[in-house]
This record gives structure tokens, C-alpha cells and sequence, in this order.
């Protein structure tokens, strides 16, 4: 018996990416490649999670399954993954057919934002000219307040430029999603369904996009990925996400 | 602080692949989620990732945003460094190696050194050493 780890789900049809093998079942078949015994090597495993799904992604529609999973062994795929959820997969695989995520980060030049806010903010100003009198360890509350101040300050402009980005580049997409920052740098954090047809379209907007941005903020234009923000997490229709 | 370079042109013309700062960012935690009774294992860092976006507002936070626009020299019209700032950044590269953010508490789990990011070389910079914050999940089309 051997363990699989298992990737993503593609259309039968589909041919297996480098480096890993399909089991099929009817119309719909599993990426997997052989578990590795060590799974502590969780970066070589993140790395190979994200390079197969992106070499199918750049042909085909791939359902991507949460990174880390591994099943008994290639019945297991069948009876308890694939049978059982083969209506739900193969809807979604229909569904997301010919579209690919783009994913656009903004991040801050954080000197360029956080000189706008000082002086935007005369209250801000004020407290970072008490501030900078005091010592350290005298200093530390009021140090702290003029963080969260800033924070606010700074929570407000991620709020204005994702209306920007959202409005510019969502009317090209079939789907949108304002995903989680995580970096204090970190302006925007966006996903996008696009229809392939439309890729080249959407690049154009990013790069204009991008020259708008310049000398404020930079962008990180990343794809084309698997639907990561778009195919959903429930592998079976009424079974809560996280079992 | 952060000295601004001009990006290279055409840079953004083709979306790029994935680095790791990408998957972590977005891959980690998303993905159909098998049945836990007929699976063998979920690798468990996807949980390291959800504790480190719990940071969102914190006093670690306020306070490298406090430093950073205390050090901040409002005067300074040109783009040459002072001696002052030269210091500064030199300071900043050696607490930066003490304060160390939730991020890498968790990339130091995962093993992911700094070095090592070989395919990451676009867009971020210098975000390593931050503590980090999580945005609040929405769906953009839920607004």
C-alpha cells in the first residue's frame, strides 16, 4: 500500500504535469505523486504543491485540493475522493473551464505612505513631535498610540487604493476576491477569475495600473494560477469545510 | 529605510509564477478539502500561517509604524542619505535580526530561510524582518 499525496483535479482528458501521475475516474482524474515519507520538508512540498498546479493551470482548468493532503493509497482516491464527489468536481471543473486566477499584490513604498500620513494628519504630527522628545522606556504608551494611529491611517488608504485596483481590474474579470495582507507593507492583496481570451487585456490594465502607481506603491503581478481563491473548499456538498 | 528602484520596465506585462511569498500567501490555506475520516494527513502548517495573520493590529505593529515615522525626516527634500539615516538603516538591519514578526516565526517552521527564495525576486522587498497583519477576509463581491 502506498500513500498518495494529492494535488488538484482536472478533466480526464487532461494529461498529467511533470513530475506526478493521474488517477482517473469517469470524466474527472486526481493529480497525485507518490507521499513522501519525510513530510517535514514542508518547503520542497510547498514548492512542488504550487510548480504542478501552475503547469496545469497554464493549459487546462485545475481544481486545486488543500496542500498537504495525503490519501492510503490510490483506491482511497477513487472510492472516497473521486466517486463520491464526482458531480460536485466535474460541475466545478465545467464552470471554471477556460478561466485562470491573476493574482495582483500592491505594496507600499513605505516611506513615500507613511510621509503622506504625518502630514495629513496634524494630530498624527503633533503627538510624533512628543514622541520623538521622550525616551524610549518614558515614551512606550504614547510610542504606542502613535503607532495605532498611524495604523488607522494606514488601514484607510489599503481601503481606498483596493477600491482602485477592484475598480480597475474587476470589469475585466468573471469573479473578484479582496484576499487577507499579510506583510505591514502589504497595500492590496487581490485575486482574479479571468477568461483566458481576456488574459493580455488584463495585463495591459495592470501595467497601467503599475505606472499610475509608481513611486507610491509597487505591484507583484502573479499567475496564471490555479482558481485558489475560486474553487471553493468543500470537496462534498454538505460537509463542513473544516472537518 | 527602503530606497526606492526604479522597476524594470515590462516587468508587469506577464503575470509571473509563483514565489514562495505567494504560496504562503494564498496557496496554504485554500484547496478542496478532503473529508478528514478518509484521509491520512493534512500537513499542519497551514495553522502556523493562520496564527501569524492573527497579528493583524499588533502592539508590534504600532510600534514599527511608531519608529518608522519618528525616524522619518520630514525636511528632507532631496534623495541623498544623510550620515543620520545611514546610521538609522544600519541600526535598523541589526534590531531587525531581535524583532522578529510572526511571519518568520513560522517560515523558521517551515524551514523557508531568507536565502533560499530564489524565485521570489519581484515585488517584495525587505519584508522579511516585519512583524506581519492580516487583512480581514472578504470577498470582494460581498461588499
Amino acid at each position: 500500500m502506498t500513500e498518495v499525496h494529492v494535488f488538484g483535479v482536472i478533466s480526464a482528458a487532461d494529461g498529467a504535469p511533470s513530475g506526478a501521475r493521474t488517477i482517473a475516474h469517469r470524466d474527472v482524474a486526481a493529480i497525485v505523486n507518490e507521499a513522501q515519507p519525510d513530510r517535514t520538508v514542508a518547503t520542497a512540498l510547498l514548492r512542488a504543491h504550487s510548480r504542478i498546479l501552475e503547469e496545469v493551470a497554464r493549459e487546462a482548468t485545475v481544481l486545486p485540493v488543500r496542500f498537504g493532503t495525503v490519501m492510503v493509497d490510490d483506491r482511497a482516491v477513487v472510492d472516497e475522493f473521486l466517486a463520491p464527489s464526482h458531480d460536485l468536481l466535474a460541475a466545478r471543473l465545467a464552470e471554471l473551464a477556460g478561466k485562470v486566477q491573476l493574482s495582483v499584490k500592491a505594496f507600499y513604498e513605505e516611506e513615500a505612505l507613511l510621509r503622506g500620513v504625518v502630514e495629513g494628519s496634524p494630530a498624527i504630527a503633533r503627538l510624533r513631535e512628543r514622541v520623538r522628545g521622550l525616551s524610549p522606556d518614558a515614551g512606550y504608551y504614547e510610542r504606542i498610540r502613535l503607532g495605532e494611529l498611524v495604523n488607522a491611517e494606514v488601514e484607510r488608504a489599503r481601503e481606498r487604493d483596493a477600491a482602485v485596483v477592484f475598480g480597475r481590474l474587476e470589469p475585466l474579470a468573471v469573479d473578484a476576491s479582496n484576499e487577507p495582507i499579510s506583510t505591514p507593507d502589504s497595500a492590496v492583496n487581490a485575486a482574479f477569475l479571468v477568461e483566458r481570451p481576456r488574459m493580455d487585456e488584463f495585463s495591459a490594465a495592470v501595467v497601467r495600473l503599475g505606472k499610475e502607481f509608481e513611486g507610491r506603491m509597487r505591484l507583484r503581478y502573479v499567475g496564471p494560477q490555479p482558481p485558489y481563491s475560486f474553487a471553493g473548499d468543500d470537496a462534498k456538498p454538505g460537509v463542513p469545510a473544516w472537518a | 529605510m527602503a530606497i526606492a528602484h526604479a522597476a524594470p520596465s515590462g516587468y508587469l506585462e506577464r503575470p509571473r509564477p509563483s514565489g514562495l511569498a505567494d504560496v504562503i500567501d494564498i496557496i496554504l490555506d485554500k484547496g478542496l478539502v478532503i473529508d478528514a475520516y478518509v484521509r491520512v494527513s493534512l500537513i499542519g502548517i497551514e495553522l502556523i500561517v493562520i496564527d501569524a495573520r492573527i497579528v493583524i493590529a499588533s502592539v508590534d505593529t504600532y510600534l514599527r509604524f511608531a519608529e518608522a515615522v519618528n525616524r522619518m525626516d520630514l525636511t528632507k527634500t532631496d534623495d541623498s542619505d544623510t550620515l543620520p539615516e545611514l546610521l538609522d538603516e544600519i541600526r535598523e538591519g541589526a534590531s531587525s535580526s531581535k524583532t522578529k514578526g510572526a511571519i518568520d516565526g513560522a517560515k523558521e517552521k517551515l524551514g523557508i530561510g531568507g536565502g533560499d527564495d530564489d524565485d521570489d525576486d519581484n515585488g517584495k522587498k525587505s519584508t522579511r524582518s516585519r512583524s506581519t497583519s492580516g487583512g480581514s477576509r472578504r470577498k470582494a463581491k460581498d461588499d
